[in-house]
């Protein structure tokens, strides 16, 4: 019954949904507002004006940087909320207070081998992708997804504890950080340097320091991500 | 109308998933199965706003050696990468939820947790 | 230092201070809660000389990273951006009452976290409120709401947790509906700058138009728990730790209303649709939401239950005036946010303070409590004489005002549901003033608790006076936002 009532709801909210998304610019038209606006001029300048030869890290890191800026904020966000959650048991709570029974299943030898084999370009790979953000697809959100993933099949074969060994938690706590940090200092630099904040060097002599505070906040995001992906990870497998 | 619709057929289907999206939130009883639902919205978005960053026949907007015009809009992927971090991060607090309301009450069906209160 | 960089750190200041405060903790995170007291005083000093220069000035941006708009972000400063003092102010207090409560309520682990979400769910409503751009505005509003949904579960109740998963869906799909309001407002502008959006939308076509009003006044009105999308206001609220209840019914909640007056600069100016069907919508779902919400608070034990079915009274009455579209209603909606804010944060921050004495919620065992904690109680008895709106605090002028509006748009009738829900209001909060001084105690050691602590006295004591001061001064902060009314009003008289 309330299902079928919901599917009536949603079909009588449909309708008026469709008939208005019919009525937007067409689908893959070059003369739409979205193409011929905003978007024209970064297609044009980008390159030239904001540092790097991929529009869309043009876009996310310097036109739009503060956006990013945010979403750092974001993500970093998550992981104090996750710790704000998990952390910790409320005074007085007995239930919580016994051991979780966690029986750790062995790993194959297989999976084991073909991890410790990859491991290494994975890494690698990682490594690529973030640096060469601005001029190829990916970015620092990609390789950190990446090293994230690294993080976790290593943890799933050595299991948690040697994991989180590798890094110790003062550390961690700064990695943490990594990302909106990156994003602080370069954005106070360009305050000091050029009157705005976020402000990247535009002339053609300084296009050089651009290109390395580009890569500053890229390998920022790329180890904060990551830090804060595998540290999420490991405290929710503590439960 | 019907036609227009065609032509505009990708912001449609966006649609529809939401719709999907949005039954699964409001009629599942399991909280994983309704955050599920969310996370299908979320995609339905997503899909809608990359797009409208198509052109016919356009590149990737890399201005590298052999680039050639026209490119596609590069602003709606730069804001599903935002969109993609927050979905991320909302999902990584919801299963922090759901896990600590599984550890307290040992179930996460809706209507067996609106009994206990 | 120039305006624009002064700009720029109201929100880099919090934000820095915010992920930084893990780190600073310590080891056992004890410092993490002056630290974080200490950025919010720097925060309010900034927030004060922006105030001060758009009071001489007028509206004025920064260009994030020197791009002009619509190329780049832009932050504007105008006289609703001016809400930052109050969530300064409200911050700053709540940090200071929370020294206690998470000394003694939060397990040690979480304390520095705990400081940490609050500075971010400040940093996130400043943003929220400065910024230009839609878009950055979608990125705010989530740093808020996703720091907001963990502050709720903090304590570690699983009725916390339970209502702050509530609160996590449905904020969710609101923020979704926005983030797709966005994308039809890009499809039809190819802009995001709010400013430009509202020029190039003259043209545009109706029906996408009427869809991402209607997306992003929907997605709103969930964030600010409008009658029928309160339903996960009051245990969100009441559920909460009390400084958080104080930030989040306080200012949380008047974030969807600010994001509905930006909605309205860009769609008045636009002129592409006349609104006052929708309008219309608004101002009978904010009557149903004052008489509503005043109803269930009758019924309510909890004392912090109470408060929270109040605060949809209170919000019907904000969106009632900003519906009227009339210059009264919106200037008494917009001023009711500030001074709502600061009662509510009184209520609930006193609220707290006796929860934090007696570990009792229910008004039946709190009996007889204006003995033993008189300052505490005083100071709940004005923000209770504020809220029903009497002369001369700091509710009264703002009701006043609303109802001359619903007059001067031709609805008298409003007016007449704007007093009737303030008697309901009455009857309420004159059972909790009875309940507190009048009634013979139930528990008899509820005569011998001692006063509340001093960093708790002090917040809920500033904001009672404020209470008061408001009320007397209520014309300075009217005539502050009577031009910018009048401005975002103007497209309309023609």
């Amino acid at each position: 019954m309330k299902r079928a009532l919901t599917v009536l709801l949603l079909v009588v909210v449909a309708i008026p949904l469709l008939y208005a998304v019919a009525q937007l610019p067409p689908h893959g038209s070059p003369t739409s507002p979205a193409y011929t606006h905003v978007s024209a001029y970064y297609l044009e300048h980008g390159p030239e004006e904001a540092g790097a030869e991929n529009v869309v890290t043009d876009v996310i890191l310097n036109y739009r940087g503060f956006d990013t800026n945010g979403e750092v904020t974001v993500i970093f966000t998550s992981l104090a909320a996750v710790f704000a959650v998990l952390l910790g048991s409320r005074k007085g709570d007995e239930r919580l207070s016994e051991e979780p029974t966690a029986h750790q299943s062995p790993v194959s030898d297989v999976v084991s081998f073909i991890v410790r084999l990859l491991a290494p370009f994975i890494a690698m790979f990682a490594i690529y992708v973030i640096l060469n953000g601005h001029i190829s697809p990916g970015g620092g959100f990609q390789g950190g997804a990446i090293i994230a993933a690294l993080v976790i099949v290593t943890t799933i074969i050595v299991g948690r504890k040697q994991a989180e060994a590798m890094v110790p938690i003062r550390i961690r706590r700064v990695l943490h950080v990594a990302a909106p940090l990156a994003f602080v200092s370069v954005g106070i630099a360009g305050l000091i340097m050029f009157g705005n904040y976020l402000e990247f060097p535009k002339t053609e002599s300084l296009m050089w320091l651009a290109t390395i505070w580009l890569i500053i906040v890229e390998i920022g995001i790329g180890v904060g991500g990551a830090a804060i992906v595998a540290t999420i990870y490991w405290t929710m497998g503590d439960e | 109308m019907i036609d227009l619709l065609w032509t505009n057929l990708d912001y449609a289907a966006s649609v529809i998933l939401f719709c999907i999206g949005l039954y699964c939130v409001v009629t599942k009883n399991n909280l994983i199965k309704k955050f599920i639902g969310l996370n299908i919205m979320e995609t339905a978005v997503f899909a809608f706003i990359v797009a409208l960053g198509v052109v016919e026949g356009g590149d990737a907007p890399i201005m590298g050696v052999g680039a050639s015009a026209p490119f596609t809009n590069p602003i709606p992927q730069a804001l599903i990468l935002t969109g993609i971090v927050v979905a991320v991060s909302t999902t990584s607090i919801a299963l922090s939820l759901i896990i600590r309301i599984y550890q307290h009450c040992g179930t996460i069906e809706a209507d067996e947790l609106r009994e206990m209160e | 230092m120039p305006a624009s960089a002064l700009l720029v750190s109201v929100i880099i200041v919090p934000l820095l201070g915010a992920v930084l405060t893990p780190v600073v903790g310590g080891r056992t995170g004890k410092a993490s809660g002056p630290w974080a007291f200490g950025v919010m005083l720097v925060t309010s000093a900034i927030a004060l000389a922006l105030i001060v220069h758009v009071a001489n000035v007028g509206p004025f941006s920064a260009y994030l990273g020197g791009w002009e708009p619509p190329y780049g972000i832009e932050l504007r400063f105008d006289e609703f951006s001016a809400s930052t003092a109050v969530i300064c102010l409200l911050g700053t207090l709540a940090i200071l009452f929370s020294f206690r409560y998470a000394e003694k309520e939060l397990p040690t682990e979480r304390i520095r976290y705990y400081y940490t979400l609050l500075l971010l769910n400040l940093t996130g409503m400043i943003g929220f409120v400065v910024t230009g751009d839609l878009f950055n505005l979608f990125v705010f509003m989530e740093i808020l709401s996703l720091s907001g949904y963990a502050l709720v579960a903090v304590s570690g109740e699983h009725t916390a947790e339970m209502a702050a998963f509530k609160y996590l869906i449905m904020g969710a799909v609101s923020s979704l509906m926005v983030l797709f309001a966005i994308g039809l407002l890009y499809a039809l502008t190819g802009s995001l700058n709010m400013a430009d959006i509202s020029v190039r939308l003259a043209g545009a076509a109706k029906a996408p138009a009427m869809l991402a009003v209607a997306a992003l006044t929907v997605g709103f009105m969930v964030k600010a728990a409008l009658f029928p999308l309160h339903i996960w206001l009051p245990d969100a609220h009441a559920i909460a730790p009390s400084p958080v209840s104080a930030v989040l019914s306080g200012l949380v909640v008047k974030t969807g209303l600010l994001g509905m007056i930006r909605v309205y600069q860009i769609y008045y100016g636009a002129k592409v649709l006349d609104l006052s069907s929708l309008n219309m919508v608004l101002v009978w779902l904010g009557a149903i939401s004052i008489v509503m919400g005043a109803f269930f608070a009758i019924f309510q034990e909890d004392i912090k239950m109470m408060l929270a079915y109040s605060t949809i009274s209170n919000i019907g009455y904000i969106i009632m005036g900003l519906g009227l579209a009339s210059q009264y209603g919106v200037i008494g909606a917009t001023v009711h946010i500030f001074n709502h804010a600061l009662i509510k944060a009184t209520l609930f921050l006193g609220a707290g303070a006796i929860i934090y004495r007696t570990g009792y919620r229910n008004l039946t065992d709190l009996r007889g409590i204006g003995r033993s904690m008189p300052l505490t109680t005083a100071a709940i008895s004005i923000g209770a004489i504020s809220i029903v709106g009497m002369p001369p605090t700091a509710g009264f002028l703002c009701k006043w005002y609303i109802a001359l509006g619903a007059v001067e748009a031709g609805h008298p009738i409003f007016g007449f549901a704007l007093v009737f829900g303030a008697l309901f209001i009455f009857v309420y909060y004159i059972r909790m003033v009875n309940t507190f001084y009048f009634l013979e105690p139930v528990h008899p050691e509820i005569l011998e608790v001692k006063e509340a602590p001093l960093s708790m006295l002090v917040p809920v004591l500033i904001l009672a006076a404020l209470c008061l001061v408001m009320g007397v001064l209520g014309r300075i902060p009217i005539s502050f936002i009577e031009p910018a009314v009048i401005r975002m009003l103007a497209p309309l008289g023609g």
